[in-house]
């Protein structure tokens, strides 16, 4: 009993600055997840969007690039 | 599931080498475009590239060794040597811009007047900013040591703490380069004296900021629980670098501050 006093006083004092609680347990159960994601898309929707924007861009960067490079190549016509 | 009877990674298929490459692209690309033609549209895109590519290429490496348990012991030994590899690829960097300061300054030609630092040349003085910034780095050293024995010690508020203030030591340093760079009474257009001088210093401040951030990716991940007292070789990537860093600038404050000036 006496023990459980301490412990509530220590909590008290302790949420006057926040409190950071390990996660690492519930990560490792979502990533261990037996769903044959891969680990890149395992973490859920926000891996889903932040993998289709960068692939959209490398796709948008290639097609661009390749535009520049031979607008650079090619000869201007000069009048 | 099939489960592996080895205790080694095969890891998934994975995007970011594809999108980093091409990251490499848009930017080798754009900067000629830059050059050329003005545009930095194509270098930007690259760039923002390159920071998706690495942030969700770590970040899939935290998912596979905390998260997942693919850092076994043979993992982690790769995983060291790869670390030293890297490390030692960028002591052989720095090598070539030693290489080209000494060349310069031990046989100085008849146009800078034959003498080092050329005429017309004022030196920063070696016992000022500079010496400043030698203690600032020694002192992140020792606090980054700490942090290591804190970790092992599973010490979590000191840590913490010793990794902020590593953190904060070399932000302390670039922002006293920064300074300095503005104050310079040369600029890196002044001959060979300015151009090793901002070339060899800047790869090093650029090298501060990197290991400055892995060093605060760090800290996020000790806040988070994801080291132990047994396993946390991210921290000793980012200490091992740290410690190149300060190495680094040993060399250059006796080197090009104090002996070349």
């Amino acid at each position: 009993r006496f023990r459980h006093f301490q412990v509530s006083r220590r909590q008290i004092s302790s949420t006057v600055r926040r409190q950071l609680v390990n996660k690492v347990p519930d990560k490792q159960k979502l990533f261990q997840e037996s769903n044959g994601m891969p680990v890149h898309l395992k973490g859920g929707v926000g891996d889903a969007v932040l993998y289709r924007a960068t692939m959209g861009l490398t796709v948008l960067g290639t097609a661009y690039v390749i535009y520049e490079l031979v607008k650079a190549a090619l000869p201007q016509k000069k009048d | 599931m099939a489960h592996q009877a080895h205790a080694y990674h095969m890891v998934d298929p994975s995007p970011w080498p594809l999108t980093g490459a091409i990251a490499a692209l848009l930017m080798t690309s754009g900067l000629a475009i830059w050059f050329h033609f003005h545009s930095t549209t194509l270098m930007t895109l690259g760039l923002i590239l390159l920071l998706l590519t690495m942030y969700q290429w770590w970040r899939d490496i935290i998912r596979e060794g905390t998260f997942q348990g693919h850092h076994t012991p043979p993992v982690q030994k790769g995983l060291r040597y790869g670390m030293i590899l890297f490390i030692t690829s960028e002591v052989f960097f720095f090598l070539g811009f030693f290489w080209a300061f000494y060349h310069s300054s031990l046989a100085p030609t008849p146009e800078l007047g034959g003498c080092w630092p050329p005429t017309g040349i004022t030196p920063l003085d070696p016992f000022e900013v500079p010496l400043l910034n030698t203690a600032v780095l020694l002192a992140s050293g020792v606090t980054v040591t700490w942090a290591h024995h804190s970790i092992m010690e599973g010490e979590r508020k000191q840590a913490i703490q010793s990794l902020a203030l590593t953190i904060l030591l070399g932000l302390y340093f670039t922002a006293l380069q920064a300074m300095e760079y503005y104050e310079a009474p040369f600029t890196i257009a002044d001959g060979v004296y300015g151009s090793t001088f901002f070339v060899a210093t800047g790869f090093h401040g650029l090298h501060v900021i990197i290991g400055s951030t892995f060093l605060a990716v760090c800290l996020l991940r000790q806040i988070q629980y994801h080291f132990t007292s047994e396993h946390h070789f991210g921290f000793e990537a980012a200490a091992w670098y740290w410690h190149f860093v300060d190495v680094v600038w040993l060399f250059l404050y006796v080197s090009i501050y104090w002996w070349g000036s």
